[in-house]
């Protein structure tokens, strides 16, 4: 069996849980790949900052992933969105919290279009707040990835990583918010 | 196998992995001061450790210099000891860090001292690598945390060996980069501690110094050949080839970095087209594989961070393309991208040809501004900020290092320079304009945690001589930046042996300072009041140094402390924003000056006795002149809303205070705490608190 190559950054604003999201994908994803590298930020960045996170799965020694290289650009953020387009792979998939694209300008929308990456747009914010927890468009974004084929794993190998050790209370409502972003990825 | 035995496999951060490496090789005493990227060694030190019969001793030092201090006597002992901090804590312990390699230990003894390419959190991008070729001491330098982990031992062992300290130099992407490993078993050595006497080295006179001096420079010249001759610390990731047009040295991140991008051009490591070694140990350079390379290859392309190390200790350098050639960028991180551009060149150069070019790389136009970082909301720090400038708007702000120096949204932060800079910047700024006869307001802000680390020393020297400033100490009773480790003040530490609580107060009234007060920031009105106060003092006769400890605890880390009653507030509409007037004619002028002092848009000028002119094209109608007028002179009637004034998000600069195009203001849900602070920042009465919460 080959083992699985894959790459992908995740981006968004201090406070949105980002570093929550790579390490869930690590997990997700590592009894395929074997090896997992991620890189973090932490310190002054984390007050409101912008955050990114890379993960490298697979046969790789570096921690960040070069330009034009991942197969996953996940962004809990708009504006983080538009700052790493530059990491997506041509026929990568760009998975983004908002509900639809008009948050790019038109000639970004334009140069999207013609690269070649699949999209999908998720108002996670907006679910998670209907749920009763904000917080939790993270997770929801991770349901809606997942469950639209943009991870190299399935939604039920990812909730198995996400919901494994914690308590039960806490599963539960992961399962329940990583459900809400299964179905609107099915809606799409 | 039992399960105790049983091999885990975790995904560890690069700190981790240090930390449970020193726990894997049997360290008995670890000290550090937190810092980024460096802060979560040591609490992973305790976490691992917690898995042994007797768990090693940590501390949290109160600065680095102590740190090496405390870890290096240990090594006197024959434990094996290691202390970690940020590079630039390694300036403040270089002192005993120095002679530390004249003296060496028993021991073995690891320096981690983490550097920060970028700089992302810090304020340099120094090069640990070049202080410990300065001190004398060997140095490796790990790609990844499980390196990272796996030198320890290799650390300890060489450091035993030849009876030296020894520094692993982690850069942030090792510290935070994230990396599944098997966990091996935790060591008890069980090294009793024995102090032997012996004055003679312990405590060389200079003349002993020149002996040692030269019995360090033999000890080198071993470390060089037992590097020299190690395969695992030397790696040959593709082997020497006849004339080869191009070689490889790398070092640390940007070796690991390198293998990738190679394998993303058509040419990995494993096809061997291109000699690429490694080396672990920039110092003592390995001398006889570096020379393989070098003589095996027409050029040598050499690849580390921050600083040429490998470059200039290289034993010949005509050939080498680096820094020095300027084929390598002197600052800032070597990233992917970087990278990228550095080998596409040395390979055109060399005549390779990169069978996969980079691929396409998607570049959109109209890039959204840089997201500045942010005090958290409910942050006490805050209201510190907005009350300095209220309190005492025409002065010089000296700041120093941790969360506030985040102060600078708020306009209240004019200097930041090193840990406990404030305070002696202070000192110094004071005398200057006091010798002016220039009267602006003096007013430092130290952290709680800084004030321990450096601020001390400065308070004493500014008190024994004559300075006139006021000294704010927030005091948060933590660390707040790198994460919530403990202070002094709580009397908590590290691996939770006993300690002793110290009071800052009675520190600060030791240091011989007169006058003292204490306070809760939340209290912004008397917060001002003691400001002014404290400033008054300091210009009178008796004047020295004034301190106000602002209390109040951390929002991060005690949210339901910090905002113990929650009020919500609202913003009451928008208005048109309506400029200040002057009407002398109604109510005569005092003279006072507190208008135009306070004017955040300096559009106040006074032009004679009781005479204030209003650049009309500045001023943006927020009515702080109105609602400081003791005359009733300056007049602007409350709007009762909104008016886009930009008071609230240039002063008080919440995260809450959401701005629209045109400047109206709303409050965020997602990121408010209801501390209601803001409610007192407006002077046209907008932001007020719900009717329900009143």
């Amino acid at each position: 069996m080959s083992r699985l190559k894959w790459q992908a950054v995740v981006a968004g604003v201090g406070g949105q849980g980002v570093l929550f999201v790579s390490r869930a994908l690590a997990s997700a994803v590592e009894p395929k790949a074997g090896a997992i590298l991620i890189s973090e930020v932490h310190g002054m960045a984390q007050r409101g900052g912008a955050v990114v996170s890379h993960l490298k799965a697979g046969k790789f020694s570096g921690p960040l992933v070069s330009p034009g290289q991942a197969d996953l650009l996940l962004a809990l953020d708009p504006g983080e969105a538009v700052r790493n387009l530059d990491q997506l792979a041509a026929g990568g998939w760009l998975v983004v919290n908002a509900p639809d694209l008009e948050f790019l300008s038109p000639k970004a929308k334009k140069a999207l279009a013609s690269f070649g990456a699949q999209v999908l747009t998720v108002p996670a914010t907006e679910l998670a707040g209907q749920a009763g927890t904000a917080k939790g468009a993270n997770v929801v974004i991770l349901g809606a990835a997942a469950a639209a084929g943009a991870l190299p794993v399935k939604l039920g190998e990812l909730e198995q990583a996400i919901c494994q050790g914690q308590p039960q209370a806490r599963a539960q409502a992961n399962r329940k918010l990583l459900a809400l972003g299964a179905e609107a990825a099915a809606q799409v | 196998m039992s399960p105790k035995n049983k091999v885990r496999k975790e995904i560890l951060m690069g700190n981790q992995a240090l930390g449970r490496g020193l726990v894997e090789n049997g360290v008995s005493v670890m000290t550090a001061y937190p810092g980024t990227p460096s802060s979560e060694i040591l609490p992973s030190v305790v976490h691992y450790g917690a898995e042994l019969k007797t768990p090693p001793y940590c501390e949290w030092s109160v600065n680095e210099k102590v740190a090496v201090e405390v870890a290096l006597s240990a090594a006197y002992t024959g434990q094996r000891s290691a202390v970690a901090m940020k590079m630039v804590g390694l300036n403040v312990a270089l002192d005993p860090v120095m002679s530390s390699a004249y003296i060496g230990v028993i021991g073995g003894m690891i320096i981690i001292s983490a550097d920060d390419p970028g700089p992302h959190s810090s304020q340099t991008e120094q090069d640990s690598r070049l202080l410990a070729h300065f001190a004398k001491l060997p140095v490796l330098d790990p790609d990844s945390p499980a390196m990272a982990r796996d030198l320890v031992g290799p650390a300890f062992a060489l450091s035993e060996r030849f009876q030296i300290p020894v520094m692993i130099r982690p850069t942030l992407r090792v510290c935070h980069g994230r990396q599944n490993l098997n966990l091996r078993q935790p060591k008890e050595l069980e090294r009793t501690p024995v102090f032997k006497r012996d004055p003679f080295r312990w405590a060389a006179i200079p003349k002993m110094r020149l002996a040692l001096h030269h019995a360090l420079n033999a000890k080198l010249a071993k470390i060089q050949d037992y590097l020299s001759k190690s395969k695992s610390l030397n790696k040959w990731h593709a082997p020497l080839r006849p004339r080869a047009p191009l070689g490889i040295l790398a070092s640390g991140v940007s070796a690991a970095l390198t293998r990738d991008l190679l394998a993303e051009l058509g040419l990995p490591v494993e096809e061997g087209k291109i000699p690429f070694l490694q080396t672990a140990a920039p110092y003592p350079l390995p001398v006889g594989p570096v020379s393989e390379l070098i003589n095996g290859c027409r050029r040598v392309l050499v690849l580390e961070e921050t600083e040429p190390v490998l470059e200039l200790l290289a034993p010949q350098r005509d050939s080498l393309w680096g820094r020095g050639s300027g084929h390598v960028p002197s600052a800032g991180e070597l990233t992917p991208e970087v990278l990228g551009e550095v080998l596409e060149r040395a390979l055109g150069e060399a005549k390779l040809k990169a069978p996969r070019p980079r691929g396409k790389i998607l570049t959109v136009p109209d890039q959204p501004p840089m997201r500045r970082p942010n005090l958290c909301p409910g942050c006490s720090h805050r209201a510190v900020f907005y009350s300095m400038r209220r309190a005492l708007p025409t002065g010089v702000y000296p700041s120093d290092i941790g969360c506030y120096t985040l102060g600078m949204n708020q306009g209240a932060v004019d200097t930041c320079h090193d840990m406990g800079a404030a305070v002696t910047f202070a000192s110094a700024l004071s005398r200057g304009l006091n010798q002016a006869k220039d009267e602006t307001p003096v007013v430092a802000t130290i952290g709680d945690s800084t004030f321990f680390h450096s601020g001390i020393t400065g308070l004493v020297n500014a008190v024994y001589n004559g300075s006139r400033f006021v000294l704010v100490i927030l005091d948060n009773e933590t660390t707040s930046m790198t994460g919530m480790q403990p202070t002094p003040e709580s009397g908590l530490t590290a691996d939770g042996h006993p300690g002793n609580a110290l009071d800052i107060k009675k520190l600060v009234e030791g240091c011989g300072v007169r006058w003292l007060a204490e306070l809760d920031p939340y209290q912004m009105g008397d917060l001002q009041k003691t400001l002014k106060k404290a400033w008054r003092w300091c210009k009178g006769p008796e004047g020295s140094v004034a301190v106000i400890i602002a209390r109040h605890a951390c929002a991060a880390q005690r949210p339901k402390d910090a905002v113990a009653s929650p009020c919500k507030v609202e913003v009451a509409g928008q208005a048109e924003a309506v400029k200040t007037s002057f009407k002398p004619k109604d109510n005569p002028c005092a003279d006072c000056g507190r208008c135009v002092a306070v004017c955040p848009a300096g559009a106040l000028t006074r032009v004679g006795k009781g005479r204030i002119k209003i650049d009309q094209a500045k001023c943006t109608g927020c009515r702080l002149c109105a609602e400081v007028c003791p005359t009733g002179t300056m007049v602007l009637e409350p709007a009762g809303a909104c008016v886009a004034c930009g008071l609230c998000s240039t002063w008080f600069s919440c995260p809450a205070l959401a701005k629209d195009a045109r400047g109206y203001i709303s409050i965020d849900r997602g990121w408010c705490v209801d501390c209601g602070l803001c409610a007192e920042v407006c002077a046209h009465g907008a932001i007020a608190p719900m009717e329900e919460s009143k």
